[in-house]
């Protein structure tokens, strides 16, 4: 009997080693390109901190540049500027009367480089305790030097806005009874001051000019004595 | 090679997300100061065009600050305002602000304040020209803690107004 010809009968497929591999292949190039894509990923947030953490630092550096710190031990915290134990900053300005003060002419004396504006509540509240201060220690060679600081914002061709805030502080100065040196366009050497964000903000310069202490916000009249007395001591 | 097209596209978004982040945010090392008002919305207003129409707007004053009402207690005292530049295709007819609460310091116990803190809207009347404006309007300020006062500022308000 003559068996029928079926798929039994067909020749049995060539073994073919090329077309096993290839899902194998392909495999590990899907496998390399995500692992590719990955790192990929990992680089960018890498990247990304990196530049962050670069750009706060330069941050940083163009704001002012002091912090609070505990002094003495007593727990208090105050303001540490990165001017202490250096020479203050030289200027010169215009005071209301539009004659120049430099701050190298009152060498010899301990001074209070006093930057207020006439918009700051807290200013006027120290203002009475510095005209009090300055009296009280003017023999011993202390003299308090206010310097207005109003137009933070206030584009340098407003002569309209300067001009108010002249008038302003002018106004100020008379209702407050000032003595002492009020100097205009603090907002000119702020940054030499470290960049001022906040007011009030004073220096106190030993006789030999050098920077003593230094305070930011409102504080207490007996702080301010307190860092008076070290311009005058040293 | 899709692949690593996609693979550079992915690269280039993450690194352009850099660019737009403000360091003013960053966590690192000490605080960085922020802005002490802050725009929250409407970013975009669809008005018809010609006519005085409302818009309310809302700021923010970061927690522990306060800042001069637009009827500050004191000549001297800075107060707040919003203003919209000319030239944009839309101009402020008028603008109503809140009340400000009255509040008296520690260090000034009998000096009154009217300011704002916290969340605040200001009410504006805006006309429009026709089509579409990318508005960069503007908040006046003067912020203080406290303790102590902040320069005034200025800040962007920026409002995608549409004249219809």
């Amino acid at each position: 009997m003559t068996r029928r010809s079926g798929l039994r009968d067909l020749p049995p497929p060539s073994y073919n080693k090329d077309m096993k591999s290839i899902p194998l292949r392909r495999n590990t190039v899907v496998l390399v390109a995500v692992l590719f894509i990955l790192a990929i990923f990992a680089w960018a947030g890498w990247a990304n901190w990196e530049y962050r953490r670069q750009a706060a630092e330069k941050l940083l550096a163009n704001t002012a540049q002091g912090e609070l710190v505990a002094v003495d031990g007593s727990g208090t915290l105050q303001f540490h500027s990165s001017l202490m134990g250096k020479p203050a900053p030289a200027f010169t300005l215009n005071d209301l009367g539009g004659r120049k003060v430099s701050l190298a002419a009152f060498r010899g004396k301990a001074v209070m480089i006093n930057f207020w504006a006439t918009w700051c509540g807290p200013c006027k509240v120290e203002t009475p305790w510095l005209v009090e201060l300055r009296q009280k220690y003017a023999a011993q060679g202390f003299e308090v030097l206010g310097v207005d600081t109003e137009g933070d914002d206030l584009e340098p061709s407003d002569k309209g806005g300067w001009a108010k805030a002249e008038a302003n502080a002018g106004k100020f100065v008379t209702q407050m009874k000032v003595p002492y040196p009020v100097l205009l366009n603090g907002d000119s050497i702020s940054r030499d001051f470290g960049g001022l964000d906040d007011l009030p903000a004073s220096f106190f310069v030993d006789r030999s000019g050098k920077v003593v202490a230094a305070s930011v916000g409102l504080t207490s009249e007996s702080d301010i004595e307190g860092n008076i007395k070290k311009a005058l001591a040293e | 090679m899709v692949f690593l097209g996609l693979a550079g596209l992915a690269a280039a978004g993450a690194r352009s997300q850099v660019i737009s982040n403000s360091p003013r945010n960053s966590s690192f090392g000490k605080a960085v100061k922020t802005e002490a008002v802050q725009y929250l919305f409407p970013e975009q207003v669809s008005i018809s065009a010609g006519k005085p129409s409302p818009v309310t707007l809302h700021f923010r004053v970061a927690q522990g600050l306060h800042i001069n009402s637009h009827t500050p207690s004191d000549d001297f005292l800075i107060p707040t305002e919003f203003s919209i530049p000319d030239g944009m295709g839309v101009r402020l007819g008028a603008a109503t602000y809140p009340p400000g609460t009255i509040i008296s310091l520690a260090f000034d116990p009998t000096t009154k304040l009217s300011v704002y803190t916290g969340e605040f809207v200001i009410h504006a009347r805006i006309v429009a020209e026709p089509g579409n404006h990318l508005v960069k309007a503007s908040l006046h300020y003067q912020a203080c803690d406290q303790n102590q006062c902040m320069p005034p500022r200025t800040i962007d308000v920026p409002i995608d107004v549409i004249g219809k």
